[in-house]
């Protein structure tokens, strides 16, 4: 049925293809939002609202826009401005109505628009869920799935990264490799053990 | 020498044990395992694990000179990773296998983090990983119990169990075969009652409590017996489960390692159960059929985390 | 003499890789094998010398306020002109980078030259810049692809490094591209630990 396929897109986008230990999508936020858990937890909470709602507008967009204009080749700038503005927007609207909650998620906003994870998304979903021009059945829901989920990956793998490198600031690390490098070597750690999930039939 | 003047918060408590003590204590109890792997395997095996100690020893001393630190390879860490990483392998594996492992164990799983006690992931399991995820076909070509010197090559209950759809009778084994170790797998993790026996002593001398152990135990049955793989539900095996792979070896030997579990009591539960639901996960869809390493070492990421949520607040402290 | 400093300083000073750690999302990715390495660097270096030649020349119409959408919409321009051309000549190539050419658009280094250089200096200059950088970025790239490739398959270019070695499948893998990475910025450390 068709739940196979949800579930197989939950665990594939959790554990299987986690887009930062194995896609390598969203390194840079990755590396400069988790030194501290609770920034982490905020970066990650933004990350999946943003992700979610671009993947849903962008597949509306293509779907009801590129398709029909046969204009798909444009897919690429059209969705960055897509999420572009969509960020900006949503950055004012918290701006207004929370300001509590834009001094918790506000500063993590404008990083998210250059996250190779937002725009990877959209574009996988569209690689995913479309045969040509042609949308595959729940696609839609398929693609908000993804979406959602990818962001969840993003957010697990960047809080236990938060927490090794909370835990590793009493250590004697060697000065070499102390920074960006250690956390490399955990991150290779880390996408060493999610290779237990290679292979993944549900 | 500046460090004798540094005086720590209190409280100061002493205790008699020393880290070395224990380890040599948590190798003591390895032997027996490690004995009847030479008697079910041969004399292959046993090079495997001298190898693997060896070389464990020799990049401890290399890595510990380059930082100039000092010299301390008798508090037996390196040595017991060694150990812990040659009963993690086929006794057949060509012996350079055992030698890079152990290099990939202590240089990069434990001395870039700083060396003993700092290591967030268990440096065997890591090389382990490492290894069966570069050399596939070497890592998973068992020999057939009592088959030396020229060995047959078998498949684990477990393979039998995935790949084949097998039951134990299928097999030609019993319950009474898993728990001596007259069945395929690594050289340390057949001997389920030897295993038992060391890991009985830890436990009377309380260097390792059960808490993690039992868990893992408790989680792994459970959703064995629950979801069994050829569907139905609630009829799963739960004694094959627990005794026809690595997890004896794992949840007593490597899930309790000091540094890479949580403190408290109730973290040490958390990390038991997903152990077990890791496990249990691996076995029954992924792509492996035995999945006690990576689930170790997936929860060893989480240990800072249920650090974090499970110790006490301090005393007037606010959240 | 300074245009030749413009262009050397992404090679080794200013690595944007190893040095100021950008664009190591697709540093990661596609140093799978040398081809695919050199493939992602050259587009990349075409798509930040072109912005940077664009974003120098208009540098002075636009207004500040929204100077980063202005500068996104011309990287994506010709990020959008190499997935075109690579799909109709170099369609294999197209195919193994696969979402990695268009995620060119959000590649830090070339935003960040982008804003950090061309928009402040003339063309030439910003030329040179995006011209380093992006070769810079490709050596980078090929390091690293040379270093998993060669470990991890056991030849570079289909010709077999070492006889007789039997490759570690994991240097291939998303582990193996992030270990090399990590100690290969410890190196780099090192090294500048040394000069200063």
């Amino acid at each position: 049925m068709e739940l196979t396929a949800f579930i197989t897109v939950i665990i594939s986008m959790v554990f299987v293809n986690n887009f930062i230990l194995s896609k390598f999508l969203g390194l840079c936020p990755f590396l400069g939002v988790s030194k501290k858990t609770s920034s982490a937890v905020s970066m990650g909470a933004a990350v999946i609202f943003v992700m979610t709602l671009s993947g849903a507008i962008t597949w509306l967009v293509y779907r009801f826009i590129l398709v029909p204009l046969d204009i798909t080749y444009l897919r690429t700038i059209t969705f960055i401005l897509v999420i572009a503005s969509f960020v900006q927007f949503v950055e004012m609207v918290i701006l207004k109505k929370s300001p509590v909650l834009y001094r918790a998620l506000g500063i993590y906003l404008p990083l998210i628009t250059t996250n190779c994870a937002v725009l990877g998304v959209t574009v996988l979903n569209i690689d995913n869920f479309f045969k040509g021009a042609q949308a595959v059945p729940y696609s839609f829901l398929l693609s908000v799935t993804q979406s959602f989920f990818a962001g969840v990956g993003f957010t697990l793998a960047l809080l236990l990264m938060s927490g090794i490198r909370e835990k590793l600031q009493l250590n004697d690390t060697p000065k070499a490799f102390q920074g960006v490098a250690i956390a490399f070597v955990i991150a290779s750690l880390m996408s060493l053990a999610f290779m237990g999930f290679q292979g993944f039939r549900f | 020498m500046s460090d004798m003047f540094v005086v720590s918060t209190s409280p100061h408590l002493r205790h008699k044990d020393s880290i070395s003590k224990i380890i040599w204590m948590v190798f003591l109890a390895l032997v027996p395992a490690g004995l009847a792997g030479l008697y079910i395997f041969g004399p292959a095996s046993l090079w495997v694990i001298i190898a693997a100690i060896l070389s464990a020893l020799v990049t401890e001393a290399l890595i510990l000179l380059l930082r100039g630190k000092k010299l301390r390879l008798f508090d037996g860490s390196a040595a017991l990773t060694g150990l812990l990483l040659a009963y993690n392998l086929p006794s057949d594996v060509p012996l350079w296998i055992p030698v890079v492992g152990s290099f990939f164990a202590i240089a990069i799983a434990k001395q870039i983090f700083g060396g003993l006690g700092r290591n967030i992931f268990n440096p065997a399991l890591a090389a382990r990983a490492f290894l069966l995820i570069s050399w596939p076909t070497y890592m998973t070509t068992w020999a057939k119990p009592f088959s030396y010197p020229d060995a047959i090559s078998s498949a684990t209950p477990l393979n039998l169990f995935k790949e084949g759809g097998m039951n134990l009778s299928q097999m030609g084994l019993s319950y009474w075969d898993l728990f001596l170790g007259n069945r395929g797998g690594c050289i340390g993790e057949v001997a389920v009652a030897a295993l038992l026996a060391g890991a009985l002593l830890l436990i009377a001398l309380k260097i390792i409590s059960l808490h993690i152990p039992l868990s893992y135990f408790i989680s792994l049955g459970l959703f064995s017996w629950l979801f069994p793989a050829r569907g139905g539900f609630a009829t799963g095996d739960i004694l094959f489960a627990i005794l026809a792979g690595g997890v004896i070896l794992g949840a007593f030997f490597m899930a309790t390692d000091y540094s890479t579990s949580p403190l408290t009591r109730k973290g040490q539960i958390i990390f038991g159960l997903g152990c077990g639901l890791f496990t249990f996960i691996i076995r029954r869809w992924g792509g492996y059929p035995e999945g006690v390493s990576f689930s170790i070492l997936i929860m060893n990421a989480f240990v800072p985390i249920i650090d974090r949520f499970t110790t006490p607040r301090v005393y007037g402290a606010k959240k | 003499m300074k245009l030749i400093r413009e262009f050397t300083k992404g090679l080794f000073k200013q690595n944007p890789i190893f040095v100021i750690a950008l664009g190591l999302c697709p540093a990661l990715a596609v140093s799978t094998t040398m081809e695919n390495a050199l493939g992602m660097g050259a587009a990349a270096t075409f798509v930040l010398v072109s912005s940077n030649i664009i974003v120098s020349a208009i540098r002075n119409i636009i207004p500040q306020k929204i100077r980063i959408p202005c500068f996104i919409v011309v990287i994506a321009s010709f990020v959008t002109i190499v997935e075109l051309l690579m799909a109709a000549y170099l369609p294999a190539l197209a195919k193994s980078l696969g979402i990695f050419v268009p995620l060119i658009v959000v590649n830090c280094i070339i935003l960040g030259r982008a804003e950090a250089f061309a928009s402040k200096h003339k063309v030439l200059p910003s030329i040179m810049d995006g011209l380093g950088m992006g070769l810079g970025f490709t050596l980078a790239l090929a390091l690293v692809a040379a270093i998993r490739e060669g470990l991890g398959s056991g030849k570079i270019f289909d010709v077999v490094v070492i006889k007789g070695y039997e490759p570690a499948t994991m240097m291939v893998l998303a582990p193996g591209a992030l270990l090399t990475l990590g100690i290969l910025i410890a190196v780099t450390n090192l090294i500048k630990k040394r000069k200063a």
